[in-house]
């Protein structure tokens, strides 16, 4: 144990540190309440995670543990312990709160971050390792472990600044007031004037299609007229409004239409590491396969 | 086309199959394609003429997604066999398959025409189809494990690298179908991830089989280990696709219940 080259069983255990840790920082700092980490918090803890992931590659002759992180062996621990904590959180029921203690809010649980922060930095490293002793054929490699860490990394600190509030709007008058996912009231900065609610209905009474044909008015004197349909949003400064929800006792009768406002600064990023992950996919098929061998 | 003439279809499918898997034990290849690729030519004609009639994919409810199941099963086995002319494999593809036409044809499901509006999407038909290939790949990949461990007890090196190639092009499509559908959900639902019951676990299956890839490339020679690392990620696969209907985490608040 702790013999160079350290192996599985040392990664075992660096896992196991790290959800020790992680009830620790439960116990004594509570859950991680990631409304801390709104912008600018997040671009400076981006921007500390790959410091430490650069310090980490550069000290890498220095500091053993670091050297052996950029490998398989620190890998595979660490992605059976993901998996672990994953299916913990996919058994029981996730609630904004209450319910099982700690387990009911896996995303803020300690020891949960901190092991998919130990499967970033590992990609991270992997990535640099790769990047900077460039070979034409790692390219598979690269492009697979940079967009995983672009999009987990990205859509996590991203999610602070991720805005979705709730609108109500009546037939007779604009809207300019929503709410939050808590329940709060909040001003997304835009009106919304429903024209016409839209409904057609199959045979059965089940909703075939439900629309709503409104206009929006922005703050800088902007109106954009449109029809927004479920799996078709509309997209006015930076916001995209989603038609959400209706009167569903009046079904075509209905009153009033429920739109949802979404704002996500971070996207950008996400969908990067997302078609990194795609490009990386098509990679693992035609590349990174094992050579066929004959029988 | 017709719920009804869906067991006359898969009647026809499986004895063609079957007389695939037959020519492939006797080393007849000619008459394993022909009969294999009949075989999928009937199956196929039934889903497309679902398709038709309902005016709609047939992707919506459990039944219809173990109908592509069923079709995807034998194509991988039958391109397993092409490539490394493995003559067993094409045996346990079409028993596979057959298990699952079985499952329909005690419980079909409802095929109603009606598509909720959420589900009206460019993306519906790839998400699940690509999903559904992977799932067989995925699958072909577990029997070969389960033929290794537990028949031959032991494997050659092509043995695993047919698993292993089984596995690089599953996960492929496993990616694809994953982000498809986060994707999809940006465009639907107002975000791409989260965290509902049949993302988690999409995600759980999905780092299983990283779990795998990596450990073949650190310990090529732990066989064993690797075989039993595919059981428990089919399992996870299975919680995943219709296991999670019977989990307390997924009534509260799934939004993949069709």
């Amino acid at each position: 144990m702790w013999k160079k080259p350290w192996n599985l069983k040392e990664g075992f255990l660096v896992g196991g540190g790290l959800l020790v840790a992680g009830l620790l920082l439960q116990v004594t700092i509570g859950p991680i309440n990631w409304d801390l980490f709104a912008a600018p918090v997040n671009y400076v803890m981006l921007a500390l995670l790959l410091a430490l992931v650069g310090a980490m590659y550069l000290l890498r002759r220095k500091v053993y543990a670091f050297e052996w992180m950029m490998h398989f062996q620190a890998a595979i621990p660490c992605l059976c312990y993901a998996v672990g904590l994953t299916i913990l959180m996919g058994l029981t029921p996730q609630t904004r709160q209450g319910g099982i203690p700690w387990l009911s809010q896996m995303l803020q649980f300690w020891p949960f971050v901190l092991i998919w922060t130990w499967m970033m930095v590992i990609a991270g490293l992997a990535t640099l390792n790769h990047l900077l002793r460039w070979k034409w054929r790692e390219i598979p490699f690269i492009i697979n472990h940079l967009g995983v860490f672009l999009a987990v990394t990205c859509a996590t600190l991203g999610s602070a600044d991720l805005k979705q509030l709730e609108m109500t709007v009546h037939g007779d008058s604009p809207e300019w007031r929503a709410v939050d996912e808590a329940g709060n009231g909040q001003e997304p900065g835009l009106a919304i004037e429903l024209h016409r609610f839209i409904m057609d209905v199959y045979e059965d009474g089940s909703p075939k299609r439900f629309a709503s044909d409104i206009t929006v008015y922005t703050e800088d004197g902007k109106s954009v007229s449109g029809t927004v349909d479920v799996n078709k949003p509309l997209k006015v400064n930076g916001w995209k409004i989603y038609q959400y929800d209706y009167d569903a006792r009046r079904g075509p009768e209905s009153e009033y239409s429920v739109f949802m406002l979404v704002r996500d600064p971070w996207l950008p990023a996400v969908y990067l590491g997302i078609f990194l992950m795609l490009a990386g996919a098509a990679c693992l098929m035609f590349f990174m396969a094992p050579k066929t061998k004959k029988v | 086309m017709s719920w009804d003439l869906f067991v006359w279809f898969a009647l026809g499918a499986v004895l063609c199959w079957a007389s695939g898997a037959f020519f492939a034990w006797k080393g007849r290849s000619a008459l394993v394609y022909a009969f294999t690729l009949a075989g999928l030519l009937i199956f196929f004609a039934f889903i497309l003429g679902m398709w038709i009639s309902l005016e709609r994919p047939p992707l919506k409810t459990m039944g219809e997604t173990r109908l592509w199941y069923s079709f995807f099963l034998p194509l991988a086995g039958i391109i397993v066999y092409g490539r490394w002319r493995y003559k067993w494999i094409l045996s346990f593809s079409t028993v596979l398959s057959l298990v699952f036409i079985c499952v329909n044809l005690l419980k079909p499901g409802i095929h109603s025409k009606t598509l909720m509006p959420a589900l009206q999407s460019p993306w519906f038909a790839p998400h699940v189809i690509v999903y559904m290939f992977s799932y067989a790949m995925l699958g072909a990949a577990t029997l070969m494990a389960v033929y290794l461990l537990f028949f031959r007890k032991k494997a050659s090196e092509v043995d695993m690298n047919i698993t292993d190639n089984l596995v690089y092009v599953g996960l492929a499509f496993l990616t694809f179908g994953m982000l498809f559908g986060a994707l999809w959900a940006k465009e639907a639902w107002g975000h791409y991830w989260a965290w509902d019951p049949k993302e988690t676990w999409a995600a759980i299956t999905w780092l299983c089989y990283l779990v795998y890839l990596h450990f073949r490339k650190a310990r090529p020679a732990e066989w064993r280990t690797a075989c039993w690392i595919l059981l428990f990620s089919l399992v996870c696969l299975q919680i995943c696709w219709w296991g999670i209907n019977y989990l307390p985490s997924a009534h509260i608040n799934s939004m993949h219940t069709y």
